[in-house]
């Protein structure tokens, strides 16, 4: 394949734009063309950030959910009428929901329903796991929230992976996975979790899922290779899922005593605040956090909270 | 009955087991809507299985339960329809030849579609050679050395056979070159190809594996069943008269058949057409003793003669069936060869002294000489295995050993919560183990080893943690330590340096197989410490004094 000879980002667009039409069944009535533009979410005037928390017993999660799109003015300032939306939860490893290595499914199932209603034309979930894919869609509870909403869940077969020019200060040319580039709104919905090496998964690492290729090798200079990957896959918006989260061992876990309860919600346009706000509640300071910095001083987005419009609900 | 029905009941009756055969093959994998099974409220206990009966013609087969009994003392899960069959083979002789058994079919179909041997030639190669009694010999020798161990039925079982040359050989070669035509038209500027090609690969990947896997050995497992079907013309049905040992046992057990071919010699105008199609080389020429044993009825003799001086009748005559003609020296070689292959087998000492650090079998196999007593070889814990790391073995389990399962960590890695390899064992050398068992025992594979000299940090190479990343037990079996270490150019480079907690490393391979060092990776897996074997262990293990 072209993975030798770097191709325009243009020109790969082009490419999947092709590919689209037959993807995933869709190909009836699907526009393929991706509006390149429309995608980019953050600019310096609309950065906004919603943390929702859980405070009462036994809260609602979905309901959660709900409220925190609300305050952000609803899902229908974000996704249009006839939109093709993909879904990028964090469930790289085939552990059920409770251990926290994957994200809540409640939490997907409600953004689901919260894009259909609108009037999403199609959903897709799609991740690029580290485990076997058809265990994982099992194991996390997605697969039952693709059949139970009607959203598409979309394996990474190796057609879906093509290699493009992400353009990154440190990444060239890697395998793709196209739902993510050939959408017209992209959610990224992680889990947060702790990790041995970048300290904290979040929004903006949950993108290394969104590649194939020898991804092992991005461990070399792993900020500035989330930092690239957050900027070619740039999310219509970020919702960290801080329900559970891993607090040791992560970012696998794997035992419950790995787990804590946050009850927290955290959404918004700009990547590098989410992400900064989620570290908070690991006690992190933003710029403690590697990608965290590189995302602000690449211009990815700010932890800054100037210019940010932030509110808070609770249920 | 009127023998066209026969012969078309016959043709039926091929078809259908053929096509569940297959279907069965292909559904040996985990499917992709396997979350269908799941319900929103999660139970921790509840393991991924497949659907359908995959196990079944094994356990249809006499010749797995029976070398199962004879060697593990085990009644395989199912042995009812074996025994079934050879209740219905004492009636009615060798059915199961020619009316179920898929590669009896397949042998069928290849020697008779375009026979390489035409007229006289056809009829000489249907008579019956002394030859016929290299499968005695071969049942002997195979249960013989079952008794005493190893179980190497499997090498020659047909249903074991076929199952292990179409998922390992035939069914992983055809879908890899089906991925190269997708792959081409996945890159072609022409937008029409590229739509076929991923449609063509959502159709085409579940029959294939999705991940299209491929095994080790694989081209010897094709290259010697392409060798199997060649010798369809050199005689018709070679393997099912000369060398099936399932045959021979079902010739056994129709000693005393019922279903007998009657024979009117004066009706006979010696035209041999008879012979001509006869499938078992068993004489059904009126001026020839019928030989039951051979028999497969087929009952193409029966549609073939135009005088009608053939026919299968019911007849309580057990003593006019013929005794199945073994040769006494087919008996006593089997029994000299089944009694000295357990001893060479020996020779290379895998069982009582060392055996291959590489040898890391799946979870939940049973203590070597157990496994060896059980194990089919068929591949079908192979063919289900998610990952594909499960392959089968060339020399690192002995000649004993011989293509049973064995993990290849650079192929695949062991998943921590997968149970589905015990699962799919048809005679239990796997055992069926839960997710639940295999963490808490827990269950170990082998031990993990750092290797520091290719190893990114430990070699002052920079930051890289993967094996510690995947490690999936909790706590993590790979924990990091901050190392000061001689970096290029007389730098000094700090680094997170993995280090093995041998008393938490389960030996899954997933380090193995995500560690950026291809090919030789810096963690490699080891099969000692496997919890399956109690001499086999680098620690002191028992409770703390």
């Amino acid at each position: 394949m072209e993975t030798n000879h770097p191709i325009t980002r243009r020109e790969s667009l082009k490419r999947i734009a092709r590919i689209s039409a037959g993807f995933a069944g869709a190909a009836l009535g699907v526009s393929p063309l991706l509006p390149t533009g429309t995608t980019h979410a953050a600019t310096a005037d609309n950065r906004f950030l919603v943390e929702g928390v859980g405070s009462k017993e036994g809260y609602k999660i979905k309901e959660l959910t709900r409220k925190v799109f609300e305050a952000a003015g609803g899902m229908g300032q974000f996704v249009s009428k006839g939109d093709v939306v993909a879904i990028k939860p964090n469930i790289s490893w085939a552990r059920r929901p409770e251990l926290a290595a994957t994200t809540n499914p409640e939490v997907v199932e409600a953004v689901v329903e919260l894009c259909l209603d609108a009037g999403a034309k199609k959903v897709r979930i799609a991740d690029h796991t580290i485990h076997d894919a058809r265990r994982c869609f099992a194991l996390t509870g997605i697969g039952q929230v693709a059949k139970k909403t009607g959203a598409d869940l979309v394996f990474p077969r190796a057609s879906l992976l093509r290699p493009m020019k992400l353009n990154g200060h440190r990444l060239d040319v890697w395998r793709v996975f196209v739902p993510f580039v050939e959408a017209d709104k992209v959610l990224n919905v992680p889990i947060a979790k702790v990790h041995g090496l970048s300290t904290l998964t979040l929004g903006m690492k949950n993108w290394i899922g969104g590649v194939g290729g020898r991804r092992s090798s991005l461990h070399q200079d792993i900020h500035q290779s989330i930092v690239d990957l957050a900027q070619f896959f740039n999310p219509t918006l970020t919702l960290i899922d801080a329900t559970r989260v891993m607090i040791t061992n992560g970012p696998s876990g794997g035992s419950p005593s790995d787990v804590a309860v946050k009850n927290t919600l955290i959404l918004g346009n700009d990547p590098v605040a989410v992400d900064a706000k989620a570290a908070g509640l690991f006690g992190y300071q933003p710029n403690e956090i590697g990608f965290i910095r590189l995302g602000q001083k690449w211009g990815l987005g700010s932890y800054d909270p100037q210019g940010l419009t932030q509110r808070k609900v609770a249920l | 009955m009127r023998a066209k029905r026969l012969v078309w009941m016959r043709r039926i009756s091929q078809t259908a087991f053929l096509g569940f055969f297959l279907f069965l093959l292909v559904e040996s994998r985990l499917p992709e809507d396997a979350y269908l099974q799941y319900s929103l409220i999660f139970s921790g206990d509840l393991d991924l299985r497949l659907d359908h009966p995959v196990k079944f013609f094994f356990q249809l087969d006499p010749l797995v339960w029976l070398s199962s009994l004879l060697s593990g003392h085990r009644l395989m899960h199912g042995f009812g329809w074996a025994l079934g069959l050879l209740v219905v083979t004492l009636f009615l002789g060798r059915v199961f030849c020619s009316f179920i058994c898929p590669l009896g079919t397949i042998h069928h179909i290849a020697g008779s579609v375009k026979p390489a041997l035409k007229g006289d030639r056809m009829i000489r190669a249907n008579q019956k050679t002394p030859g016929q009694r290299i499968k005695y010999f071969l049942l002997i020798t195979v249960l013989m050395t079952a008794l005493i161990t190893p179980n190497l039925v499997g090498l020659l079982d047909p249903i074991s056979l076929l199952f292990r040359s179409l998922a390992l050989a035939i069914l992983p070669g055809t879908g890899l070159g089906l991925k190269e035509i997708f792959d081409v038209m996945a890159a072609s500027d022409i937008k029409a190809l590229n739509h076929l090609s991923y449609a063509a690969e959502v159709i085409v990947s579940p029959v294939f594996g999705y991940g299209y896997p491929v095994y080790k050995t694989g081209w010897l497992i094709g290259l010697i069943f392409l060798v199997i079907l060649f010798l369809n013309r050199i005689r018709p049905r070679f393997w099912c008269r000369i060398l099936c040992p399932l045959g021979a046992l079902l010739g056994i057990f129709s000693r005393f058949t019922l279903l007998r071919l009657e024979k009117d010699e004066a009706a006979c105008t010696d035209c041999k057409l008879c012979s001509r199609s006869c499938q078992g080389a068993a004489s059904p020429m009126p001026s020839q003793i019928w030989e039951n044993a051979e028999c497969l009825s087929c009952f193409n003799c029966f549609d073939a003669c135009p005088e009608g001086a053939l026919s299968f009748k019911f007849r309580w005559a057990p003593k006019s069936n013929r005794r199945p003609d073994m040769g006494r020296r087919a008996v006593l070689g089997g029994l000299a060869a089944g009694i000295s292959l357990p001893f060479l087998t020996k020779l290379d000492g895998t069982e009582h002294h060392v055996s291959d650090p590489r040898l890391i079998r799946p979870p939940g196999a049973l203590p070597e000489r157990d496994f060896l007593q059980l194990c089919q070889r068929c591949g079908l814990c192979m063919k289900a295995c998610p990952t594909n790391v499960i392959n089968p073995t060339l020399l690192e389990a002995g000649l004993a050993g011989f293509w049973t399962p064995h993990l290849i960590m650079v192929q695949g890695y062991c998943e921590y919560t997968c149970t589905l390899c015990g699962s799919v064992c048809p005679t239990g050398a796997i055992d069926e183990i839960t997710a639940k068992e295999k963490i808490e025992r827990p269950i170990k594979i082998g031990s993990a080893y750092v290797y520091r000299g290719r190893c990114l940090p430990w070699s002052g190479n920079g930051p890289c943690i993967v094996c510690q990343e995947v490690c999936p037990t909790s706590p993590k079996a790979i924990y990091l330590s901050k190392q000061v270490i001689p970096g290029p150019n007389s730098s000094l480079v700090e680094v997170n340096a993995p280090y093995v907690d041998l008393k938490k490393c389960v030996g899954c391979g997933i380090c193995e197989t995500k560690c950026p060092v291809k090919g030789r990776p810096a963690i490699r897996v080891i099969a000692a410490g496997e919890s399956r074997s109690i001499q086999n262990q680098i620690l002191l293990t028992g409770p703390v004094s």
